[in-house]
């Protein structure tokens, strides 16, 4: 009976209800979709970088992440490799070579950073978008794939001969002659400008290594945010005097801290917005308790109960709410769907040499954001309601009926 | 000659053999190195650097911008192979006091780039022998007027009418390193085949 009134009161202003409505509505779905947006990107942005050049985490020999030098290696990649299997099962890994050199023809040359990659494994691949040319064959010594902005530097085709110079571990010059294979897109200019991949063998053997690996990326099975607990796990099996593991978000604390910024950014978005949001409600629900200030003195000569009033009055608002809600996250859903997809690789620009490869995403809404609107859609309403309804409960029958 | 490189992560000697016409050719050959040196020749032919790669099979010409990098790992640069000499034409000297180094006589002279130098060094300071005007210490101090790096000549021996030192020792800055360079024979006044250095050879690996 009370929520039939309050519905029924709500569309006896029916142009004020919807525009007070259309308010919500349009504030729900500002922040349903900049919420999925990040989500979504924040998401995907996770998954490039712990499927591409940087994984869940990587295992170091110790030191290495402050002060990554040629002789500081993972000496036994094989026994590593099978602890960290034996300590998570479904946990994947890739062993990397990290060099430096100069590299060119007789005449033209330029420095370079050198990856040594595990050609036959996919996520070692996934790491070459193949511009030109083919990819790197496990099977095949003595071939690299370039960046493109190095193979237009040196002029280098597929095809094209390759002298590559570098200081190995034992201090010694390496130098060596490679055949380019393949040009690629390695995910960013920089990336593009200086990458020489190659097999990690080879990488290996012209660094002077042995079986050393400079890093070997681990990969968890599952997409978790949070990587405390396997990365705690992982690292209660190593050898943590002679190696370091740490999650990617060590590895590019940068990127961690612009993606903790921005949520935090998105946070305060949200206060404004729904601020705006709760005085319009503010300013219809004190007017529509003023113009039925003889009514609730009816009501209430009537003998209904103050706390029925307030009680009804807020059912008037909450009712609207849910309908701004339902009407903002629908609006959402479409808006979203309308943009499609979205290129968030500016995001990570300048974060890192190598660069990290984002895919253009699929925006949708999700569950979190819907949930969070809401919640906050009911407290502004309850915010907005409270005084007005307050009011009218505990007007004097007398006084409101009289009231004109 | 033999060069002894000495950092934190390894140390290693390598033999050279060295010819040099006037200042501006010289030819520097591995005589005994890594398995990959073994054979590796650096030709100066004025202000430029070539690079013999015995396994590449190669010959690369050294980019300018990599003139201020190491020289195989060691303490010397590449510019230290190319501009060697050039002291007279990019710095200003004035002798600033005498001091006693081992037991001798020597001037203490302060170079000075000049401006239209092109030059790392804020200064250098050179310690020169009073009595045969050689060089004995030279320390060379960068532009915030630290001390990056002191190069010092010791052993002389006469060979014929001149004194030469026969060894010659780089410490940078950075903790740990060392190169030194010891010459086990020299020989000057030579006939040298006017082919040594040129880059046909030096691309047949001879």
């Amino acid at each position: 009976m009370l929520l039939k009134m309050a519905w029924r009161n709500i569309w006896r202003n029916r142009r004020r209800t919807l525009i007070s409505v259309a308010a919500l509505a349009l504030g729900v779905t500002a922040i349903v979709s900049l919420r999925s947006i990040f989500e979504v990107s924040s998401t995907e942005m996770a998954r490039g970088i712990t499927t591409g050049l940087i994984g869940h985490a990587q295992v170091h020999g110790r030191g290495y992440q402050d002060s990554p030098e040629m002789t500081n290696v993972v000496p036994d990649p094989v026994t590593v490799e099978a602890r960290l299997a034996n300590a998570l099962p479904g946990v994947t890994t890739e062993r990397r070579v990290v060099g430096a050199g100069l590299a060119g023809s007789e005449d033209v040359s330029a420095p370079v950073a050198v990856l040594g990659i595990e050609a036959e494994k996919p996520g070692a691949r996934s790491l070459l978008t193949i511009v030109q040319g083919r990819t790197l064959d496990a099977a095949r010594p003595r071939e690299v794939v370039i960046g493109t902005g190095l193979a237009r530097e040196l002029g280098l085709s597929p095809g094209g001969e390759m002298i590559l110079v570098g200081q190995a571990a034992d201090g010694s010059l390496a130098n060596d002659r490679y055949t380019v294979i393949g040009t690629a897109d390695a995910g960013s200019s920089e990336a593009n400008q200086t990458m020489v991949f190659m097999r990690l063998a080879d990488a290996q053997s012209f660094f002077g290594l042995g079986e050393g690996v400079h890093q070997i990326i681990v990969r968890l099975p599952t997409g978790d945010e949070d990587l405390s607990r396997p990365v705690s796990v992982l690292s209660g099996a190593l050898d943590l005097s002679a190696l370091e593991i740490l999650p990617w978000t060590s590895i590019l604390p940068e990127l961690k801290g612009a993606l903790d910024a921005k949520r935090k950014n998105m946070r305060l978005i949200d206060v404004i917005v729904f601020l705006i949001v709760s005085l319009g409600i503010l300013n219809t629900m004190t007017m529509s308790t003023f113009e039925r200030t003889r009514e609730f003195g009816v009501m209430a000569s009537l003998g209904t109960r103050p706390r029925r009033v307030l009680a009804m009055v807020l059912a008037e608002a909450l009712m609207q709410g849910v309908i701004g809600l339902c009407a903002g996250a629908a609006l959402a859903w479409v808006v979203l769907n309308a943009i499609g997809t979205t290129d968030f690789s500016s995001m990570t620009a300048g974060t890192d040499v190598l660069g990290v490869r984002i895919p253009p995403m699929r925006l949708s809404v999700t569950a979190g954001p819907v949930v969070e609107a809401a919640l906050v859609t009911f407290v502004t309403m309850i915010v907005g309601a409270l005084a007005p309804a307050i009011r009218a409960s505990r007007l004097k029958p007398v006084e409101a009926t009289r009231y004109v | 000659m033999t060069m002894s490189i000495r950092t934190p992560a390894w140390s290693r000697s390598i033999k050279l053999q060295v010819w040099a016409r006037g200042k501006d050719f010289a030819l520097i050959r591995v005589l005994e190195g890594g398995p990959r040196e073994t054979g590796m020749m650096t030709l100066k032919r004025e202000k430029q650097l070539w690079t013999w790669l015995p396994q590449a099979g190669r010959v690369m010409k050294l980019p300018s911008g990599m003139m201020g990098d190491s020289w195989m790992g060691s303490d010397f640069t590449n510019d230290d192979l190319v501009r060697g000499d050039s002291f007279v034409d990019d710095f200003q000297a004035a002798i600033t006091g005498v001091e006693k180094t081992g037991g001798r006589d020597a001037w203490r002279v302060v170079l000075r780039p000049r401006p239209s130098a092109v030059v790392v060094w804020d200064r250098i300071e050179v310690l020169i022998d009073r009595a045969n005007c050689l060089p004995v210490l030279e320390d060379f101090f960068d532009e915030d007027g630290t001390l990056a790096r002191r190069m010092a000549f010791s052993d002389f021996r006469q060979i014929g009418w001149r004194l030469f030192p026969f060894k010659m020792t780089v410490v940078p800055a950075e903790q740990g390193r060392e190169t030194s360079i010891a010459y086990s024979e020299i020989q000057f006044d030579v006939d040298i085949p006017a082919d040594t250095f040129s880059l046909q050879r030096l691309r047949q690996g001879r």
